[in-house]
């Protein structure tokens, strides 16, 4: 199998043996939560709850309820909506793309890279549905055999390809992470006592799926993570290519740009990976996963953050030098206003946060700095929310006719929904902490023996 | 046959028994057994009822009474007994009536449908925005419903009763009758009438502002106390000081002839020269505009005398001395002056370019403006002193309009018997002993003499909704008759007309006695020159509210006005320089919304505390304007408190301001005032347009493999087939628009718009479907720029800043159904579709409410109701009100929240139009295909039709060298398009 190196950096620190691993992942699972933990799950529910009345007052009075106005008529709702499904790339790029191309380092993040993949399109999903100004109407988006003539969809619309790029995306993503689970679900099956938990076995018994660890199973198992790895993949560049169609095939001057779609992907793999660095430097100290997310995972991250980065760097320029080019009058002034308008902070938000501060990725003590990556991390992640906010506002607020020029402000209706949202996104996150096994410790296990004994018997740190 | 059956179920009935009346009355022969059965502890205790079946009961009955709580609400809809003839449901019925409410004119057609009139269509004449909007008016639950005695409730019978003997008891005082200017000569005849009978009868007549000066001027002149009627499509020159004619100066009919008189089609054009303070419609329409403050006013006509005559004249006019030079005969003074001086100057000029009976008709005056300030006054000095015993009052609000409405209110004190006859419990009104509330117009018997020879008959459209009683039938039962209609009818059959025909008119002509003037005298004297460096005062009218009769209608309230931009308000307007001068600002917040400093004014004792600030370009420097018609206390609920009442400024000419601390919010709609050196509103010279009738319009072209085309070549779209049936287009002039707001008010009333109130208009969620957008031109322009080397940053921030005399150009902006739609295509549900008639339709049940139309419109026509705006008490307009909720019309549905709405085109009128055609089997007459915005309006500038129609109007427009599509270079193939603006400047 896996041939052990002398000279390779370990993956895993702390000489662990199969064991170990065994009883590190499913310690979460089994034991007590610490009170990081319920501190943060007690904030993450009571942030939630306040979404929840924000959406319920915006269902109940109207979208008047928020900042918008007759020129500005998405704002905080889409730029929350695309920085979550934004968010959400970087767990199916880790799972299926560094699975394809054998990065085995993937292995301690891509459960919950994954996990934060399925949770922020969840919170995406949310925001399509409640700014519509029906929002009980919302299955009509859905091509379903109907009596209204029958009566289909707009199949030009960018939103009805949305419906169909994020649906798809949430079932693979799903489908995929849930495979990969079933062998570490039988793991924890299999160390529940029947006469302890009863409840928690049956459950965990029904999430193993029957799985026995027969060859067979194994030999199933690497075929449909192959295969779901290769379906995933297109998914990772159409999904945002989609969403960027949401604002590339508009009139809009600022949105009507066919840069978008690359340029969206990046940007998501670039708040991705911010975001599962985030998560992952809070998760390994609330559940004690050190010894498997390392800092060599961080370092790694840390490099495809500077790239993407520096891509992201690059399409914005892009974008400046086209409207120049174009010598369209109302393209220049987008640009120009966005950049010295009267947003022009959200402009400089985006600009450093996102191109700027990444730079720093160059110095390998900062690289290599759990601190500073978690700090910078946060950035990006502000940086990449401006991102939508300047794409969607800027280019409204002043379009075509002046005498329609006005302005955005949120409510704090708005705020509270964003919070909210966020609110969701841990809750969901905390407690897949506590009853998933964070760490894919079945694959985990296959790289336990990858790398020289000399380095695997320092301890870590 | 009448039936003496009697029927009786038994020998104890038929003999009537008392038993039976006991029994009957007694449901429960025997007590029943409750005591008994609650009693018997024991037995209750061992019930075989167990707590199981309790909760099954209770579940029971709370899931029936849950579901008999669920029943449909009924509506009831009674169908007539007998069905009038006339009324076919669905049908609309169109009657001829005549506007007057005292301060506006018009004769119109009604529109009713099922015995309510919805609508208010222009008769042959010139209307505006309150005549289309009296129609609300009338709905107005705020309207008295029933007579007041000492602000009491009461009936017509006590009032009557009271009044007369109250009157006839009246020996030595006077019985003052303050009405407005009357137009109608059967109310005049009443009046005498009146007098008659009582002792003592004082008639006084005043009118809202103020036309003294003009009236006595030519009391002088001409020998007769009259205004002359003007010709403005006869005039060559047209020189304004300060009259804003085509909004509210003297009588709303003149922005048809002077439309009239600017079509460049033959070359010729009027000139237009507007010397004024506050920047009005007039100015903003004019060819060349010039600001003067108002203590120059007199003395610049004076010169302009001078200058005429070939004397030294100010060098400020010398292109109007040298244009008027070469227009006599055919050229038009006017000025705005309640000074009888400055007013008798004008006349002298006007005499010495021999106008007279050739622009401007002395001898076909108007009677628009009778009132006399002076005999107004005398009336107060007379209630002061006790001299007045009764005093009655019609269709004025003097505790509010008069500019000594203090010392007015203190004097009613005096009056034994006060009587008001208005319709609303008013700031008079509520002083006043008796009120007899006047019915509106469209309830209203009447008939109109606004100009000599030219009268218009009033009919009413629906019976009184109130308890209401219009004043010809007060005046009648005063001098005990009764009967008005009869009374009209012989008054007018008298004089020989055919009352059916006239009748179905609205309007006729009648030869009148020749008016008898004297030959023109001279009495004009030069005005010098008094440079002040005070701050001045203008007061104007806004073209929404006017004198502020209408104050409570929503409607008007909401309608921007059409250079500020802002509504539900009255504020200071300020030129920027004058305003820096005093530390005085505007500036926009997070949401776009516009703020202003505050300041107190005071003049002469007369003052206001924090009055807002707008700055306005086109303010003359060192003068400030401000709006009367606001500012009312007992106007209801959608009025009262909706800015300040000037009236008592009236007359005042400095003033000082003073800064106070705090901010003001303003509802502005429009937020940014330049075109930003876009190509939006085409305009070009008449010169150039002699030279080259497209010049101003020429196409941006693209370079392609095919050579430079256009952007409607260069296209991969597949066009619709728009060849066969109809192509509705629409077509604008900007020439001819003069940005007055009547179409926009005309829409509203058509397509049901709600009103959304100050603070949603504030916040940009403005529901109108069509707009008049506002653009002023600026200092610095792109080529500036370039000569100068300005940066292309500093070039748009400049650019942003509007000139301080700015040029004007008002655009209306509707959607523009494209034929390429932007909108149609991103709606995921395809609730927005295009027709095969080139109209972009919206079906509301199928929107979902994501708003993606409405970002990728790029004109921003689309309109999102944000809230539930019907039936809403945090809405509570006309449409959450059983009386508002009549004006609507049943072929439009209302809105329910979380759809786009946006214009249709009047889709429900082409509907109608297309229907017709088909029943009678005749093809559509060009003529009749009419949106509400088209028909509405005054100067003809929105013509509507079919373009596959080659002998439409609307396609001859279409090929027309000044034809354009807004932003064209999307080639998004508007079915609207415009005509290029044209001015007549060298």
């Amino acid at each position: 199998m896996h041939k052990e190196s002398e000279i390779r950096d370990p993956l895993i620190l702390g000489n662990k043996t199969y064991h170990d691993i065994t009883r590190d992942i499913a310690r979460p699972v089994e034991g007590k939560a610490n009170k990081y933990w319920w501190i943060l799950f007690g904030l993450s529910v009571f942030l939630f709850l306040w979404g929840i009345g924000c959406m319920a007052y915006t269902i109940g009075t109207g979208i008047g309820a928020w900042g918008l106005n007759k020129t500005v008529n998405w704002a905080w709702d889409i730029t929350n909506f695309v920085w979550w499904i934004g968010i959400g790339h970087a767990g199916t790029l880790i799972s299926a793309v560094l699975l394809l191309f054998r990065q085995k380092w993937r292995m301690a993040i891509n459960r919950s890279a994954e996990a934060m993949t399925i949770f922020g399109v969840v919170q995406a999903g949310i925001f399509p549905l409640i700014h519509m100004g029906r929002p009980w109407l919302a299955y009509w988006v859905f091509p379903f055999p109907n009596e209204y003539g029958p009566l289909w969809q707009n199949f030009n619309s960018p939103l009805l390809w949305d419906v169909f790029a994020i649906s798809t995306y949430l079932t693979v993503s799903t489908v995929f992470w849930y495979i990969g689970l079933i062998p570490d679900f039988a793991m924890i099956r299999d160390r529940m006592s029947k006469t302890i938990s009863p409840m928690k076995k049956k459950l965990y018994t029904l999430l193993a799926f029957g799985w026995s660890g027969r060859a067979k199973h194994w030999q199933r198992f690497e075929e449909v993570s192959l295969v779901l790895a290769g379906l995933a993949t297109p998914l990772v560049f159409s999904v945002h290519s989609i969403v960027s169609m949401d604002f590339a095939t508009s009139v809009i001057p600022g949105w009507h740009t066919t840069i978008f779609p690359p340029y969206f992907v990046l940007g998501a793999l670039f708040s991705g990976f911010a975001m599962v660095e985030t998560l992952l430097i809070i998760m390994r100290k609330v559940v004690n996963m050190e010894a498997y997310i390392t800092i060599k995972h961080i370092e790694y991250m840390n490099v495809i953050i500077l790239f993407t980065g520096s891509l992201v760097g690059t399409a914005y320029i892009t974008e400046l030098f086209m409207a120049w080019y174009s010598g369209v009058a109302f393209e220049q002034y987008a640009f120009l206003n966005r950049a010295t308008g009267p947003y022009w902070w959200a402009y400089a938000a985006m600009m450093s946060c996102n191109v700027i501060i990444p730079q720093l990725y160059w110095i390998k003590s900062i690289r290599t700095s759990f601190i500073a990556t978690f700090i910078l991390s946060i950035f990006v992640n502000i940086g990449m929310w401006f991102e939508r906010f300047v794409i969607i506002v800027t280019s409204l607020h002043r379009d075509f006719l002046p005498s329609s020029w006005t302005m955005f402000s949120p409510t704090f209706i708005d705020i509270g929904i964003f919070l909210g949202t966020i609110g969701f996104f841990f809750t969901l996150f905390l407690m897949y902490a506590r009853t998933f096994p964070v760490v894919a410790q079945a694959e985990l296990k296959t790289i336990l023996k990858s790398s020289g004994s000399e380095y695997k018997n320092k301890t870590h740190e | 046959m009448k039936t003496t059956k009697k029927y009786w179920k038994g020998l104890a009935q038929l003999h009537d028994d008392p038993i039976v009346e006991k029994l009957a009355q007694n449901e429960f022969v025997e007590n029943l057994p409750v005591d008994e059965f609650l009693g018997d502890k024991e037995n209750l205790s061992s019930t075989s009822s167990s707590r199981r079946d309790f909760l099954k009961f209770l579940g029971f009955s709370t899931a029936a009474a849950t579901l008999a709580a669920c029943e449909t609400p009924i509506v009831k809809s009674i169908p007539y007994l007998v069905k009038p003839d006339e009324i076919i449901p669905g049908v609309a019925n169109y009657y001829a009536s005549t506007i007057y409410d005292g301060r506006d004119y018009a004769s119109v057609l009604v529109k009713t449908r099922e015995g309510r009139p919805i609508k208010i269509e222009n008769n042959g004449t010139c209307s505006n925005s309150r005549v289309q909007a009296s129609v609300l008016s009338l709905y107005d639950s705020a309207r008295l419903k029933h007579p007041l005695k000492s602000s009491e409730e009461s009936n017509w019978r006590t009032v009557d009763y009271e009044i007369k003997e109250k009157l006839s008891n009246i020996k030595d005082g006077k019985i003052a009758l303050l009405t407005s200017t009357i137009l109608s000569p059967t109310i005049k005849q009443l009046i005498q009438e009146f007098a008659e009978k009582y002792n003592n009868v004082e008639h006084v007549m005043m009118d809202s502002t103020p036309y003294d000066g003009i009236l006595d001027a030519n009391l002088e002149t001409f020998g007769s106390r009259l205004a002359p009627s003007y010709s403005f499509d006869k005039a060559d020159v047209i020189v304004s000081f300060g009259a804003d004619f085509l909004a509210n100066w003297m009588a709303n009919e003149y922005a048809t002839d002077y439309v009239k008189g600017r079509d460049p089609k033959n070359g010729k054009m009027s000139k237009h020269f507007q010397l004024e303070t506050n920047l009005s419609l007039s100015g903003a329409n004019a060819d060349k505009r010039i600001q003067i403050k108002p203590s120059e006013h007199g003395y610049l006509i004076s010169s302009l005398l001078d200058g005429i005559k070939g004397n030294k004249f100010d060098s400020r006019l010398e292109k109007i001395v040298k244009a008027l030079s070469n227009a006599k005969g055919k050229s038009i003074v006017l000025s705005n002056s309640n000074d009888k001086n400055v007013q008798l100057i004008v006349n002298a000029i006007n005499n010495e370019l021999s106008n007279y009976d050739k622009t401007i008709l002395t001898n076909q005056p108007t009677y628009l403006k009778q009132g006399n300030s002076q005999a107004v006054d005398n009336l107060l000095s007379d209630m002061k002193d006790g001299k007045v015993s009764a005093l009655i009052t019609y269709n004025v609000n003097p505790s509010y309009s008069y500019n000594k409405s203090k010392q007015f209110n203190e004097a009613l004190k005096n009056v034994e018997l006060k009587i008001s006859t208005s319709s609303y419990n008013d700031e008079t009104a509520s002083l006043m002993d008796y009120v007899c509330p006047d019915s509106h117009n469209l309830e209203s018997w009447g008939d109109a003499n606004p100009k000599q020879g030219n009268y218009s008959l009033m009919q009413p459209t629906i019976s009184p909704l109130f308890d209401t009683r219009q004043f010809q039938e007060t005046l009648l039962s005063w001098t005990d008759r009764s009967d008005y209609f009869s009374y009209l009818k012989s008054f007018w059959i008298e004089k020989g007309i055919d009352w059916n025909v006239t009748l179905h008119d609205g309007y006729f002509h009648l030869e009148d006695k020749k008016i008898k003037l004297k030959k023109f005298v001279d009495r004009s004297s030069p005005i010098k020159n008094t440079i002040s460096t005070d701050l001045e005062l203008e007061l104007y009218e806004t073209i929404a509210l006017g004198d502020g009769y209408q104050a409570n209608n929503p409607w008007l309230q909401e309608l921007p006005d059409p250079l500020t931009r802002a509504c539900w308000d009255n504020y200071l307007t300020i030129s920027a320089h004058t305003a820096k001068e005093f530390g005085l600002e505007n500036w926009n917040v997070s949401n776009g919304a516009l703020n202003g400093s505050m300041v107190n004014i005071e003049a002469d004792g007369v003052s206001l505390q924090n009055v807002p600030v707008l700055i306005s370009p086109g303010q003359a420097r060192s003068t400030v304007g401000m709006a009367i018609g606001y500012g009312r206390t007992k106007a209801g609920k959608a009025g009262d408190g909706i800015g300040f009442n000037a009236y008592p400024f009236t007359g005042k000419k400095t003033i000082s301001i003073e800064k106070v601390e705090g901010e003001y919010e303003f509802a502005s709609i429009q937020l940014h005032h330049t075109m930003m050196g876009r190509d939006i509103v085409k305009e070009t010279t008449l010169s150039e347009y002699i030279k080259d009738p497209s010049s101003g319009n020429h196409r941006e072209t693209y370079a392609t493999y095919k050579g430079k085309l256009t952007a409607d070549k260069v296209t991969l779209y597949e066009a619709h087939d728009l060849e066969i049936g109809h192509f509705w287009n629409l077509s604008i002039d900007l020439n001819s628009c003069i940005g007055c707001g009547e179409c926009v008010i005309a829409c509203q009333s058509e397509n049901n718009i709600p009103v959304v109130g100050k603070e949603e208009m504030r916040k940009s969620r403005d529901m109108h479907w069509m707009r008049i957008d506002r653009y002023f031109s600026s200092d610095m322009t792109e080529e500036l720029s370039a000569k100068e080397k300005i940066s292309m940053i500093d070039m748009f921030s400049e650019m942003e800043e509007p000139s301080e005399n700015p040029e004007v150009v008002f655009q209306p902006i509707m959607c523009m159904h494209c034929n390429n739609a932007p909108c149609e295509t991103v709606c995921p549900v395809a609730a927005t579709t295009h027709s095969n008639e080139g109209l972009n339709q919206m079906t509301y049940n199928r929107c979902v409410g994501t708003r993606y139309c409405a970002n990728n419109c790029p004109y921003k026509v689309r309109r999102f109701n944000w809230f539930q705006y019907s039936d809403n008490d945090k809405f509570d307009f006309n449409m959450n009100d059983d009386y508002g909720k009549m004006v609507l019309n049943p072929d439009v549905v209302v809105r329910s929240r979380g759809v786009i709405e946006k214009c249709s085109m009047c889709i429900q009128k082409i509907q109608e139009l297309k229907l017709n055609a088909k029943k009678s089997g005749q093809p559509i007459k060009d003529a009749d295909a009419q949106t509400a915005c088209a028909s509405s309006c005054s100067t003809n500038a929105i013509v509507f039709g079919d373009s596959n129609n080659k002998d439409s109007e609307v396609w001859r427009l279409r090929n027309d060298e000044r034809a354009y599509d807004l932003l064209d270079h999307l080639n998004v193939r508007p079915s609207v398009f415009y005509q290029t603006k044209i001015r007549n400047k060298a």
